[in-house]
């Protein structure tokens, strides 16, 4: 074969070009999906990620596995079925915290002084890993969904508890009980945020006391199994290379 | 393949694959401009932008907002136009090794558009929460909306609609049509913004909190979602590069 035929000059050039094009790639593929996750996270469970008076032992714990099992499911469907790399989970994850952490650290604190303390990100991190490591090891859709799925939503409490237990502690203040974190949200009125405590403490649920947070999270893994499964094929759709007719535009 | 003498002559005398030159300044102008941005939010957001009743607000902000339409405007017209008016009218008689730089180069365009996808969809996105959360809204041209909404956005269609407009008018691989997962990335994203006005409609005739996951916002939520066309992208790119590369790694 002539070299004007072929689009390098040798085999060391082709691996070179190749692998330039997996960093360019990758890097893409990254900021991309980063900017489409936050931006549906935080509009389906951003408020309960934005404050720790939000980061309750229900609606928390219920909400921010299933809206965030999302991206990853999708971008499993794409890296895994058709490049088996086994990290779809926690690269999403990965770029979510990112831009995440960039923006409480930069925005809330930096610009309108919000301490870090009070509007931290959730940890999403120990669900990544165990629905990667589940789809590497098992190789399976359903496997992946039904056990990873509800292992993701079982591990967020825990997940998060070392952080959040601190400030999970009781207080009493002006004759009322409530949390530490409750009182960060006293003390850092936020002007277009309802409060969070008349909205979340009523309902049977509470009844059950001690084991509200299992029982909720139980329920996010049972509902993150079929988000998981829909997302799945979500993925599927978006990862397709068909070309329609200019005509039919 | 050896490389014969006239090879390594020609490689000599060509441009490089990728321009590497070309790549870090396409992304500086993004990280370099956005840091400004934030200064001037940080500055004049608290020092002009609280009270949109008061005369330093239209100085520092709806100054603002009418040069950037007027630049993003301009902007988009030269930018488009002039990648369509140059476009290769011969496109399918290329050389492997052209095509291969020209993919090269729509991947400076990729990395440009996940930058300004970045900026647009995460970091001003999540800023304006907490703008939200901090002043008494009196205007829909709040500070952060007119960074977010009326600049970081349309800063990502101009970038986002570039690089399919490269794609479509100089590499092969793209003439069989439009390709579908390439459209819903870059028309998914830029549907966003026409979403502004259901949100601001919204906001202004009926909810008046900034609670973010309110379904009022659901739209932005859906369009969104089409960010996830890039897996499709990628595909189409992988594809294409395999054909060209396949015989040479073997």
């Amino acid at each position: 074969m002539s070299a004007s035929q072929s689009a390098v000059r040798s085999r060391a050039e082709a691996v070179k070009v190749s692998r330039t094009f997996d960093w360019l790639i990758l890097f893409t593929l990254f900021f991309v999906v980063l900017g489409g996750y936050h931006i549906h996270y935080m509009l389906t469970g951003g408020d309960w990620d934005f404050w720790t008076d939000w980061k309750d032992r229900r609606l928390w714990v219920t909400v921010a596995p299933i809206v965030s099992i999302t991206f990853p499911a999708a971008v499993q469907a794409c890296l895994w079925y058709r490049y088996r790399l086994p990290f779809g989970a926690v690269v999403c994850i990965l770029g979510l915290l990112l831009g995440e952490w960039i923006n409480r650290y930069l925005n809330f604190w930096g610009w309108t002084y919000f301490p870090v303390n009070f509007c931290f990100p959730s940890n999403l991190f120990p669900g990544a890993i165990v629905l990667d490591a589940v789809l590497l090891l098992s190789g399976s859709l359903t496997v992946t969904a039904v056990v990873g799925g509800l292992a993701y939503g079982l591990l967020f409490y825990p997940g998060n508890w070392p952080i959040i237990a601190p400030l999970h502690v009781p207080v009493e203040y002006n004759g009322m009980m409530m949390t530490l974190a409750d009182l960060q949200g006293y003390h850092y009125v936020r002007t277009g945020t309802p409060e969070y405590i008349r909205m979340v403490e009523k309902g049977t649920l509470r009844t059950f006391g001690k084991d509200v947070a299992p029982v909720s999270a139980f329920f996010s893994g049972f509902v993150s199994i079929i988000i998981y499964f829909l997302w799945h094929f979500f993925g599927k759709w978006f990862a397709q290379t068909t070309f329609v007719s200019s005509e039919d535009f | 393949m050896a490389a014969t003498t006239e090879s390594v002559k020609a490689d000599a005398a060509e441009a490089p694959l990728l321009n590497v030159r070309n790549l870090v300044l396409g992304s500086l102008v993004y990280v370099l401009f956005y840091g400004w941005v934030r200064w001037y939010e940080g500055v004049y957001g608290w020092s002009a932008g609280l009270d949109s009743f008061a005369p330093e607000f239209e100085t520092y902000w709806m100054n603002f907002l009418y040069i950037e339409f007027v630049l993003e405007v301009s902007t988009a017209g030269i930018l488009w136009g002039y990648i369509w008016k140059t476009r290769d009218r011969k496109v399918l008689s290329i050389t492997p090794r052209e095509e291969l730089r020209r993919h090269f180069t729509h991947w400076v365009w990729l990395v440009c558009y996940a930058w300004a996808i970045y900026y647009g969809a995460s970091y001003f996105t999540e800023q304006d929460g907490t703008w939200h959360q901090t002043i008494v809204r009196d205007t829909d041209f709040t500070p952060s909306h007119i960074i977010e909404f009326y600049l970081s956005y349309p800063i990502y269609i101009i970038t986002g609609g570039a690089a399919f407009l490269y794609a479509k008018t100089r590499l092969p691989a793209y003439q069989n049509g439009l390709s579908l997962m390439y459209l819903v990335s870059v028309v998914g994203p830029f549907m966003i913004l026409p979403n502004v006005g259901l949100n601001e409609w919204g906001h202004t005739f009926w909810f008046m909190e900034e609670l973010f996951v309110a379904p009022l916002h659901y739209g932005f939520v859906f369009f969104g979602w089409a960010a996830l066309g890039v897996l499709g992208v990628v595909n189409t790119e992988v594809a294409a590069l395999s054909k060209l590369l396949k015989k040479d790694l073997a």
